[in-house]
């Protein structure tokens, strides 16, 4: 068992749980979606890219493109839903939609991560 | 470089996991406004307020001064940021600064430099005393070169050398053939690899790596065992050069054609912009003070050559005639050898303290002796050259100045071939001719070669097309100031189907693709440059050189 690859797939999968856990309820209603769980999975996630820093085989490349994806839709979330509540004060429903929408986006490329693991996992036990 | 990311994993996850739970634990953590009522901090101010104390810059309490339970937070807040923050920071900077990582970041750039090289060099492998020469040498002609030399100290002095470029050079081991191919031996402009390491086997290695990675690349390369020579030359080598045959054949050359010694020695190396005759006296015998396989061959070349000599040295030479037991350096031996009898003496053992010594005590007992003095080691240079001697044998310039002949232009080359089997009186001759058409004896001298094609010479090519004859004097005259003769002389013409003439005299005609070797004053290149590129003032030139003669008849 390899310590690295278990921290790596522990933090790959709670970043898409994570997400996912965000992303779930009505898409434009503040009272759904939970600012601290949109921070842990930035946090998550960005913990994800740096273990994959450093990485020389091909999929660890790919992985390191995904987690990539997922850092900079969920920082531009982040940007907007900050920048709304803290310079304009109003988390309007349209704004509430666009930043669960871009966390939906990272949350694709959180799945395409794991579904990467899962298939390199396969080929192993092969 | 990917390696050395990894590194950097550890303090990067320290500092967002450090960042994230100070973050998280001031947003969670109850504050209080001004006027007392409950207020929770927002995730900008948190982050806000996390970096600024992490980067120990500290703008204070916002937006309202803290609570007891924050502040209780916030010295953990401190304490811990900081510490990740430097620890972090100060990894990622060490990893930048690392030599291991600088030198693998310099070695790749090098290499991507190479490969994107847009003019022509040669890879040289192995910057020692012949390196270091040769690419000062090939740079006084516009010829580039990449080194390669497995010692870090080597290497940095080739990169501090004071060349017209910026050389690239790349430390590793020459007989890697990876390193070859970073030096970018398969690189389209690549002209050719010099082997000139100090390891035999070294070079050899590199001349086969080089025959499979590009085979028509020419290898010149160094050698100093017969056995190695062979090889080398097995499988076609381009030049293989031994640096005790060539001293030996300098020597030779030095004794018996003191005319060809000196014309050869102004051709083949730019340092030297002189005539330097030196005058040989030709009744005694020559004391050659050498050991090991020079000795040997010193012997050889003397006996075919029948030069007298007395071998002075500890073993005994089989095939020496006269042999005389001893270093040299005490003044009984050389009195043993006749020193009062000898035309001159060569110092060529592998020690320069032994060599200075043998000198000095020879020209105490001798002082109108001819003194060759074997220079080995490039520290030792200020004696030799500060000291009173004829000669000073050089193994590093000897092998450059080789090289250089060869590389710098073909026509060169071809000439010293000529050279060798002239007689001495016709090299005197052709000093007589360039002293008769020079005004300042003491001008520097330098040699070039001219090509007579459409692109360099217009108006040569034109007068010839229209059938007019143009004998070479025509060449030889300055555009301006009344077309007087220019001081310089040909040296040799090539003919477009391969015909070699040494010494053509002034009414020689030239024809279309003639390649001419000048050798004269150092600004007779510009004249003959501007008379050849400018079709309107050759024309002017022919017309008015050949009137007098149309006269005459």
């Amino acid at each position: 068992m390899n310590t690295q690859r278990v921290w790596f797939a522990f933090f790959i999968v709670l970043a898409l749980t994570l997400n996912f856990g965000f992303f779930v309820g009505e898409i434009d209603n503040p009272l759904h979606h939970h600012p601290i769980e949109f921070f842990c999975a930035l946090v998550v996630s960005l913990i994800a890219t740096v273990l994959k820093i450093g990485d020389r085989s091909h999929m660890g490349a790919v992985l390191l493109a995904t987690s990539l994806v997922a850092d900079f839709q969920l920082i531009a979330a982040a940007i907007v839903w900050g920048y709304a509540s803290q310079v304009t004060g109003v988390v309007s429903p349209s704004v509430m939609a666009s930043v669960v929408s871009l966390a939906g986006g990272a949350m694709l490329a959180n799945l395409t991560s794991v579904v990467l693991l899962l298939a390199e996992t396969i080929q192993l036990k092969r | 470089m990917w390696l050395l990311l990894m590194e950097l994993r550890a303090p990067l996850v320290t500092l967002i996991l450090t960042y994230a739970v100070s973050v998280l634990g001031l947003v969670l953590i109850p504050g209080e406004t001004t006027a007392g009522e409950p207020y929770a901090v927002s995730f900008l101010d948190a982050f806000y307020i996390v970096s600024y104390t992490a980067t120990t810059i500290g703008y204070g309490e916002i937006p309202y001064a803290f609570t007891e339970t924050q502040k209780l937070w916030m010295l953990f807040v401190m304490y811990a940021t900081v510490i990740a923050w430097l620890y972090s920071i100060g990894s990622v900077f060490s990893v930048l600064s690392d030599p291991k990582f600088r030198r693998l970041r310099a070695h790749q750039r090098t290499v991507s430099r190479i490969h994107h090289h847009k003019f022509p060099f040669w890879v040289l492998c192995g910057f020692g005393g012949a390196g270091s020469q040769l690419i000062r040498f090939l740079d006084q002609s516009g010829i580039r070169c990449v080194v390669v030399d497995d010692n870090q100290t080597r290497t940095d002095t080739a990169r501090l050398s004071d060349l017209s470029y910026e050389v690239d050079v790349i430390t590793g081991d020459v007989a890697e053939p990876q390193t070859l191919v970073d030096a970018g031996v398969t690189h389209s402009r690549c002209r050719g690899v010099l082997a000139l390491t100090d390891q035999n086997q070294v070079n050899l290695t590199v001349a086969t790596n080089v025959r499979i990675l590009a085979p028509r690349l020419p290898v010149y390369a160094r050698s100093s065992d017969d056995a190695n020579t062979r090889n080398l030359r097995s499988f076609d080598t381009e030049v293989v050069v031994d640096p005790d045959r060539t001293a030996t054949h300098s020597l030779v050359q030095l004794i018996q054609r003191p005319n060809a010694y000196a014309i050869y020695h102004e051709l083949v190396d730019p340092d030297l912009n002189r005539l330097k005759l030196i005058s040989i006296p030709d009744d005694g015998h020559w004391i050659v003070c050498a050991s090991g396989r020079l000795a040997r061959i010193i012997v050889d070349a003397f006996n075919h050559h029948n030069v007298r000599y007395c071998l002075v040295s500890p073993e005994p030479v089989e095939a020496a005639i006269r042999w005389v037991a001893g270093l040299g350096t005490e003044a009984s031996t050389l009195r043993d050898a006749d020193v009062d009898g000898a035309s001159g003496i060569i110092a060529a053992t592998e020690d320069d303290g032994d060599n200075l010594s043998i000198l000095l005590t020879a020209q105490a007992e001798h002082p109108k002796l001819v003194t060759v003095a074997r220079r080995n080691r490039p520290t030792s240079e200020p004696v030799f050259s500060q000291g009173n001697f004829s000669v000073v044998l050089r193994e590093g310039r000897l092998i450059a100045q080789e090289l250089f002949a060869r590389i710098q232009t073909p026509l060169l080359h071809e000439f010293l071939g000529q050279l060798e089997s002239m007689p001495e009186p016709l090299v005197a001759g052709i000093f007589e001719r360039l002293a008769a058409r020079r005004t300042d004896q003491d001008a520097e001298l330098s040699h070039f070669a001219v090509h007579l094609v459409e692109a360099q010479a217009p108006g040569v090519i034109e007068a010839l097309a229209h059938g007019s004859s143009i004998p070479l004097r025509v060449l030889l005259s300055d555009p301006g100031d009344g077309h007087r003769q220019l001081p310089a002389i040909c040296l040799l013409v090539r003919r477009l189907n391969g015909d070699l003439i040494p010494f053509p005299g002034e009414g020689c005609g030239l024809q279309e693709g003639d390649e001419l070797l000048i050798w004269g004053e150092v600004g007779v290149r510009g004249r003959i440059d501007w008379l050849l590129g400018r079709q309107d003032i050759f024309e002017s030139v022919l017309a008015n050189v050949m009137q007098p003669s149309r006269d005459g008849h």
